[in-house]
Formats: structure tokens, C-alpha cells, sequence
């Protein structure tokens, strides 16, 4: 070095200017390579950014799902209202004929007799033709599986998308390194790293709220879930102990 | 919608059916302390026990968790090889469960009860969604090592009141609760 500026003193000035080319042009690689990295810091930034897009449509696709499992629910729920009314039907009737047979039975007429077996019988197939209800606690058991099973492929799907916007962050915080180490030059590439982080910062809190709606809709559901199936063995039991009761009665009069 | 003395009565028919069904010998300590509700601990674990019992007037959710130390994983699992913790737990909470059932059907004739299910413990926070009327929770402790958390959630519909005898009796055998 030492060497080359004595020469330079020495006014050898053809060589200074070769020694300023050649400066020039290890600025001119320096940019060249240091756009060549930021582009293909960009590049991956994209490719995540194609990912997190998918990630994004498959989650609010699965989520679509769950809504319109849920309004299944809602629609069962309301078959069951019915099913509870004709069971509350059948219950009343049961209770009539029970009184009637409490009250008058020693005074039947024999005549009329015929006339009770058949009301008894009736009353004895309609309940026994109720605990066909057990085929649509099976069904909703079934549906409300398949509900949880989702549930658990959208908490998978969050966790990878969480990831990915880990992954982001991490990326864009890099690339604004890169970007203010090339000074001016990389005044471009900063301006693009902020606004990566700026939609790595959204993501994440969207990932973060959507973690939390799907542990709300694990409870809703799961609580749910349960209370269906609780309420269809009450049932059950209910309408076994109806049909015992019918049963007595029909060999009573019998 | 839930009377005071209900509220109590849910209570102490959870203590009697914990101290009997939550133990694996008879002669194991069961201790219940009061707890501020909802304050679940632990994680990113799947170790919320969640059971249903349903009525007509309401549903009763018994949530127990497991704590995460390892002498609770170890009471449960002794004299078990090569079982797993969640589903020796989880038939456990269903016994407890099944003899509240039991002793709730005294009271009310029109019982139902749900499968066991484990959800993640930071679904707990969203208990208040399914708008209960009544929270409540408390720690257990058993021989002093194993430790669990239990809530009762009770969600009424119409209004619910009885009372069980001030003696309740506790039961002495657990009948198998098939799920």
C-alpha cells in the first residue's frame, strides 16, 4: 500500500487512474451482489408470503366449514325440540290413560274394554317407535365428531401459519439489516422490509386471535357436544321408562 | 335461578363423589380446598377433563384438571404399566362423575351424562361463554402429593332448587360408569 502511494506521489498518474476503475467497479460488484441478495431475500419473502396466503385461505375455508356444521347443529337441536314435544305429547297421554285407569278403572264397563286395550296398544308402539330417536343421537354424535375432528385440523393449521409468520418476521428483520449495512443503496430494499415486518406484525396478531376463537369454539362446541349427548340418554332413559309403563298398562287391561 | 341451598348441595354431592371416586384405595386422604373459579393453571396442555350431566332445568360441567407434577401422573398411573395418564384420568373423572349422576337422581328423575372429552387449558377462560350461573372451583390433594383442579359450571334454564341431607353419605364403592 505503502509502495503504491509513493508511486502515486511520484505522479505515475496512469496507474492512479486504473487504481480509481478499479475502485469503481468493486463499488458497482458490491451493489450488483448486494441486489442479487435482496432480491432473493425478496424472492423467499414472497414465496412465504404465497404460503401464508394459502395457509390463510385454508383456515378461513375450514372455518366456513365449522359455521356450517354449526348451523347443522342449530337445525338438529330445533328437530330435537320437536322430538321432546312428541314425547311430551305421548307423556300427557299416558298420564290421561293412567288416571282414568286409577279412577275408573274398577268400574269399566266391559264393553269399553276393547275399546282401552286398543288405546293402550297404540300408546305402547308410539312410545316403542320413539326410541327410534336413538338413530338421531347416533347421527348427531357422528356429525358433532366430525366437528371436533376439524376443530383440531384448524388448530393444527393456525400453529403452521404462526410459524410461517415467525418465519416472516425473522426474514424481513434480516433483510433490514442487509438493507441499512448497504447504506444508500439499500434504501429501497429497507422501505420493503418495513412493510414486510409491518404485514408479518398483522399476521401474527391475526394468528393470535384466531388461536383464541378456536379455543372459544373448542369449549362452545365441546360444552355442546356433551349436552347433546347427556340430553339423548336422558331421553333414552325417558322414553324406556314410558315404554315399561305402557307395557304394564296394556296387561293390566289385557 | 339456582337457589343458595342448590348451589351448596351441588357442592358437597362433587366432595362426596371426589373423595370416594377421585382416590384409587379407600384409605388414600382426599382434601378439597375452595379455589377462585377459573383459575386454571398449566398450559399448552391437552388436561382439561371436561364431563356433562343434563337436565331439563340444567347442565352441570365438571371440569377436573390434572396438575402437571409428576407425583399426580405417578398416583394414577401406579400399579399401571404401559397405561397412559389421560385414559386412566379420564375413567377416573367419568366414576366421579357417575356417582354425582347418581346421587343428582334423587333430585331430579330426568339425568343424562356425556362421554369424557380433554380440551386444552386455554379453553378455560371461555367457560364464561356458555354464561354459567353458578362457577365454582377447587383444589384436591390426595395423600398430599397428587394434586387436580375441579370446577363445576352449572348453566340454568329454569329455576332449580333442592337440598341433599346435611349428612349426605358418602359412598363406599364406585359403581363402572360405561362410556
Amino acid at each position: 500500500m505503502a509502495n503504491w502511494l509513493n508511486d502515486v506521489a511520484l505522479g505515475d498518474l496512469p496507474l492512479t487512474g486504473i487504481a480509481c476503475a478499479c475502485l469503481i467497479l468493486w463499488h458497482v460488484w458490491t451493489v450488483v451482489r448486494l441486489r442479487s441478495r435482496f432480491k432473493s431475500q425478496l424472492g423467499a419473502a414472497q414465496d412465504v408470503n404465497v404460503r401464508l396466503s394459502d395457509e390463510l385461505e385454508q383456515s378461513e375455508a375450514a372455518y366456513d366449514d365449522v359455521a356450517w356444521a354449526l348451523a347443522q347443529s342449530e337445525a338438529e337441536i330445533a328437530e330435537l325440540a320437536a322430538l321432546v314435544d312428541r314425547l311430551k305429547e305421548g307423556i300427557a297421554r299416558l298420564e290421561q290413560l293412567a288416571a282414568y285407569e286409577r279412577a275408573e278403572a274398577p268400574t269399566i264397563r266391559a264393553d269399553r274394554q276393547p275399546e282401552l286395550l286398543r288405546h293402550a296398544g297404540q300408546m305402547a308402539d308410539d312410545v316403542a317407535g320413539l326410541k327410534g330417536v336413538a338413530m338421531v343421537f347416533e347421527r348427531w354424535h357422528d356429525e358433532m365428531s366430525s366437528l371436533m375432528v376439524q376443530n383440531r385440523d384448524m388448530h393444527a393449521k393456525n400453529d403452521e401459519l404462526a410459524s410461517i409468520v415467525n418465519q416472516v418476521a425473522m426474514l424481513a428483520l434480516n433483510a433490514a439489516i442487509e438493507a441499512a449495512r448497504a447504506g444508500a443503496a439499500g434504501r429501497g430494499f429497507t422501505v420493503v422490509a418495513t412493510e414486510v415486518r409491518a404485514l408479518a406484525r398483522r399476521c401474527e396478531a391475526l394468528a393470535r386471535d384466531y388461536s383464541v376463537s378456536l379455543h372459544k369454539n373448542d369449549m362452545t362446541t365441546t360444552a355442546t357436544f356433551q349436552d347433546i349427548q347427556a340430553g339423548g340418554k336422558m331421553m333414552m332413559a325417558a322414553i324406556s321408562g314410558l315404554e315399561l309403563m305402557a307395557t304394564q298398562l296394556r296387561a293390566k287391561l289385557d | 335461578m339456582i337457589s343458595e341451598q342448590a348451589r351448596r348441595s351441588m357442592e358437597q354431592i362433587f366432595i362426596n363423589a371426589a373423595k370416594t371416586n377421585l382416590v384409587l384405595a379407600p384409605s388414600d386422604v382426599c382434601e378439597v380446598a375452595p379455589l377462585v373459579p377459573g383459575r386454571a393453571q398449566g398450559n399448552r396442555e391437552k388436561n382439561l377433563l371436561l364431563l356433562t350431566i343434563s337436565a331439563f332445568p340444567f347442565r352441570l360441567l365438571t371440569i377436573l384438571q390434572a396438575g402437571e407434577h409428576p407425583l399426580t401422573r405417578e398416583y394414577y398411573l401406579k400399579g399401571k404399566p404401559g397405561r397412559a395418564f389421560g385414559e386412566v384420568f379420564a375413567e377416573v373423572g367419568n366414576l366421579c362423575c357417575g356417582s354425582m349422576n347418581r346421587e343428582l337422581t334423587r333430585h331430579f328423575p330426568h339425568l343424562g351424562m356425556s362421554v369424557p372429552y380433554f380440551l386444552d387449558s386455554r379453553c378455560m377462560p371461555f367457560l364464561d361463554e356458555l354464561q354459567p350461573e353458578y362457577l365454582s372451583s377447587c383444589a384436591i390433594s390426595i395423600n398430599g402429593s397428587a394434586r387436580l383442579q375441579a370446577t363445576l359450571c352449572v348453566c340454568a334454564y329454569a329455576p332449580v332448587d333442592f337440598a341433599v341431607d346435611a349428612q349426605a353419605r358418602e359412598e363406599t364403592t364406585g359403581e363402572l360408569e360405561l362410556f
